[in-house]
């Protein structure tokens, strides 16, 4: 019965094949036709996934044999001046006062003119058709006032619906979303925050009231775990941030921080 | 029984390889094509059912992986301290734990996206969504791959493992280092426990079996222990301890009383002492091995005194040397003894055993006086009783005869003593290369049908089933009684003459007989009701005619008057034909003669020379003609019948590889 270690112990005792060395030098060495032949004949998806993964390895091998000629080479170190900040020193304490001022008239003028500078500032514009479904109703269908939102949309906590004879919009559950992926430009960092509302769709005026959110649209987001803090020293809670997906086609909303 | 099989665990994919198979079955397995233009709830169900059928996959795999795994609260302690001390219990249980969370994200995502399926409006955006959806599961098990990798390293750890039953006898070696445990299991066992002259060779627990008693004994070889406390020993030597302390057995502790292994018997006793609370409830023996270098007798007074405690409590001392093998199999054989002892012992205790005692009962009657009541034997056993014995005793004087005396054999059977038979083998003996086995010679028959050759099996009947040993008695009986017959005429047949006419019967007969066999066979060829393909041969004629009941009636003898006036086979139809005659030939009045419409030649004389090739072509297109009516099956030349002028699987479905007339 083999219990434990029984190939090594076999290898021990009785070693390996006489020809197991020759056969793993030729098993190598056929190698590379191997995969000449593979890169030739596949094709597809697969020939295109295969030529990424091959292309990463030789990268990485380029990168290594460069990294083991650096070994041997011997560089010459500058020398450090007198004084000198050492690099995790660096850009402590530098913001200067008139930075801080003139970031804040920036920000009161752009809120004046209600105007942000948003990083994608050209939208494709949807048409209605495209964003609500018409709903027959009435007996025999003939009638054709519902619509129903096909886009994702964000609904307020306290929303209640109608009565379904006065609803004019649906806004169906399943596409309802009340968290986005928010990516904080300087930070390069994502989080999952909450929703507060849609502040502009850029589309129309109607789907900024009806809280549909596609591509461009300015949502506001509850940053308070993010723990910023205003110049006057106050947690900031709600931002803006913009969509930069499609989230009817993704199933989630990614959007960058407005800051 | 729980007997743990942990060779049955299926292979752990890597979680690259984990994706790759999900998401390659699904593209092999679900539907591929789709247009635009197919109506939208037709491509929302074709991209749901993509990610319906991944999330399936992922969830069965991963369920597979976290049934399969030995859950530690299940199996045996010994089972479950083993594979703690070996792969770390909360490891274990965080890299199963986060398996089964990624089944349920990965159901959760599969739920979310189908429910945002059913809105979209495009193949487009439904496309998407299955994209997302499937990156998102593959993702979530990206995240798992060190849990993975993980999980597959001690699937191949147990798969290897020992399968030590916990419940069954069990002997366990245990001791220093390099104190001889290997080598003894190699003794008693056929397993093949590596022995090396250094120390800690074997690294984790073996297992062997060997037999006693027609039983079968486990054996486990331990790795050896060093003696220090319990949370300073390494994973090597905590194996040999979950065994010593989880495992119901006999302990065999081994101590090497010449000091080779490196540590002095007062070290080895220190130990001893130091595990001594593992041995609770537990038969122990201890072994002195090496005897072939330093007997456990020759040891110095010190050491002596420092194995006095094991007199004191009981624990026997064996000596053996697994060099020499002396001593090896008593120390098995104590050891086993000593197990069974204990588990008899322990079995006796548990009210199991009460259950079945309860039903045997062994009635002692109480003697109600003094008198003796002696089994009644009768006067003639106990004559034969005696007969025997002095039998018995003659037999053993003549024994003692016989040695001095060999040449008064012959007289042996008067004296009472039984001639011993000549057995086979005793001629064979003696005879030597001539002997030729011959049983028949002690049959009993007569010697002159010994040697008859019976079959076995005679015209399809055993022989031996017709065995009856009144055969001649009957027979004699037989034939005495055809005797008589005979004699009294039962048998003589009457003769009888014969005269022409019953000889002209006896031909009629004769023939009228054949004749009918002829008929026979003649209608069973025309009854047939087997389809007759070729028409290769010309149509029958017609059998029945006038002439021919005359022939033969005629051949009979019996004569047909033509004439008779209302003989019925004379009244055949005529050929109808109008009996007037044809009217007279107009003569030609001009010379030229007016030009007469002709009727059209027919077909077989159009554009032939003479009759003698109108022949020849008649014959060739005749040919061809049944060639092709007997090939094809038809009712002739005019046939043209098709039996399905559409067949289904030509006319239906897509086109396939294949032609129009045949695929």
């Amino acid at each position: 019965m083999p219990q434990n270690e029984y190939i090594e112990r076999h290898r021990k005792l009785h070693g390996r094949r006489l020809d197991y060395e020759e056969r793993k030098r030729k098993r190598e060495a056929r190698e590379p036709h191997k995969r000449a032949e593979r890169a030739r004949t596949l094709r597809g998806l697969k020939a295109k996934l295969y030529n990424k993964q091959r292309r990463n390895e030789k990268i990485q091998m380029k990168k290594k044999i460069k990294a083991h000629e650096e070994k041997q080479v011997k560089r010459k170190q500058d020398k450090v001046e007198e004084g000198a900040l050492p690099v995790y020193l660096l850009d402590r304490d530098v913001q200067s006062n008139a930075k801080v001022l003139s970031n804040m008239i920036k920000q009161k003028r752009k809120e004046k003119a209600g105007k942000w500078d948003v990083p994608i500032p050209k939208v494709r514009a949807q048409s209605d058709a495209e964003v609500f479904k018409v709903i027959k109703t009435g007996k025999t269908r003939r009638k054709a006032w519902k619509r129903m939102v096909t886009k994702i949309c964000y609904v307020g906590e306290g929303f209640t619906r109608k009565p379904p004879k006065f609803e004019r919009f649906i806004r169906p559950m399943a596409l309802r979303f009340n968290k986005a992926h928010v990516t904080h430009p300087e930070l390069k960092a994502t989080f999952c925050l909450p929703i507060i509302g849609v502040k502009k769709n850029p589309s129309s005026q109607m789907y900024t009231s009806l809280g549909v959110i596609t591509k461009g649209t300015v949502v506001e987001v509850n940053v308070s775990e993010l723990g910023m803090v205003t110049q006057a020293g106050k947690v900031v809670w709600g931002k803006y941030a913009q969509v930069t997906n499609n989230p009817e086609n993704d199933g989630c909303i990614n959007a960058v921080l407005l800051v | 029984m729980v007997l743990y099989n942990f060779k049955k665990i299926a292979v752990v994919p890597t979680s690259k390889d984990f994706i790759d198979f999900t998401l390659s079955k699904t593209q092999r397995r679900t539907p591929c094509v789709v247009h635009k233009h197919y109506k939208i709830s037709r491509i929302r169900g074709f991209y749901m059912r993509k990610i319906r059928f991944t999330q399936q996959n992922f969830h069965d795999r991963l369920s597979q992986i976290i049934q399969e795994f030995p859950k530690l609260d299940n199996v045996h302690p010994f089972y479950a301290d083993l594979m703690n001390v070996l792969y770390d219990k909360d490891h274990y249980k965080i890299a199963l734990g986060q398996l089964n969370h990624a089944r349920h994200l990965i159901d959760n995502v599969g739920k979310d996206y189908l429910r945002l399926l059913k809105f979209g409006d495009s193949l487009y955006r439904c496309k998407q969504l299955k994209r997302a959806a499937l990156g998102r599961m593959a993702t979530i098990m990206k995240r798992q791959a060190s849990n993975l990798e993980y999980l597959e390293q001690v699937r191949q750890h147990l798969a290897r493992l020992p399968s030590i039953d916990p419940y069954t006898r069990t002997i366990i070696i245990c001791g220093f280092p390099n104190v001889g445990k290997s080598s003894f299991i190699n003794k008693i066992t056929r397993a093949e426990v590596e022995v090396q002259p250094y120390a800690f060779t074997t690294k984790s627990l073996y297992v062997g079996h060997t037999d006693y008693k027609y039983l079968r004994w486990q054996v486990i070889d331990t790795p050896g222990i060093l003696d220090h406390p319990l949370d300073e020993r390494n994973v090597i030597e905590m194996q040999a301890v979950t065994a010593l302390a989880h495992l119901r057995a006999i302990v065999l502790y081994f101590l090497d009383p010449s000091g080779q292994c490196g540590h002095s018997i007062s070290e080895q006793m220190s130990l001893f002492n130091s595990i001594k609370p593992l041995f609770n409830n537990k038969p122990v023996l201890v072994v002195a091995n090496k005897s072939d270098v330093v007997r456990i007798e020759d040891i110095s007074e010190e050491d002596k005194e420092l194995l006095k405690p094991l007199e004191e409590n009981n624990i026997p001392l064996l000596s053996m040397s697994t060099l020499s093998e002396e001593g090896v199999s008593e120390v098995k054989l104590q050891a086993c003894e000593a197990l069974l002892a204990y588990r008899i012992e322990n079995k006796a205790q548990t009210k199991k055993l009460d259950g079945i005692l309860n039903r045997l009962h062994v009635a002692i009657p109480k003697p109600r006086d003094d008198k003796e009541r002696l089994p009644f034997i009768p006067d003639s056993v106990w004559i034969k009783k005696l007969a025997k014995t002095k039998a018995a005793a003659n037999q053993e004087v003549e024994m003692d005869e016989d040695e001095e005396e060999e040449e008064d054999e012959e007289n042996a059977p008067k004296l009472g003593k039984k001639k011993k038979k000549k057995t086979e083998r005793d001629i064979e003996m003696e005879m030597g290369d001539d002997y030729i086995l011959d049983l028949k010679k002690n049959y009993d028959l007569p010697d002159e049908y010994k040697y008859d050759i019976i079959p076995e099996i005679w015209e399809g009947h055993n022989i031996a089933d017709y065995i009856d040993p009144e055969i001649f008695k009957k027979l004699e009986e037989l034939e005495k009684e055809e005797n008589i017959r005979d004699e009294a005429g039962y048998y003589a047949t009457p003769k009888i003459e014969l005269d022409s006419t019953i000889e002209d019967i006896k031909k009629l007969a004769a023939q009228i007989r054949e004749r009918k066999e002829i008929m026979k066979q003649e209608s069973r060829i025309a009854a047939t009701t087997k389809p007759k393909l070729p028409r290769t041969s010309t149509a029958s004629a017609r059998e029945r005619s006038v002439s021919r009941l005359k022939s033969e009636m005629a051949r009979i003898g019996v004569d047909i008057d033509e004439k008779a006036k209302d003989a019925n086979y004379k009244r055949t139809r005529g050929r109808s034909r109008s009996l007037s005659k044809p009217g007279l030939k107009r003569m030609r009045l001009n010379s030229a003669g007016d030009s007469r419409s002709m009727s059209r030649a027919p077909r077989d004389k159009s554009g032939v020379k003479d009759p003698e090739t109108r022949l020849k072509l008649k014959k060739i297109a005749h040919k061809a003609i049944a060639k092709k009516v007997g090939k094809m099956g038809l009712k002739g030349e005019a046939d043209r019948f098709i039996g399905t002028k559409m067949p289904k699987h030509l006319f239906s479905g897509k086109r396939g590889i294949g032609k129009t007339q045949r695929r």
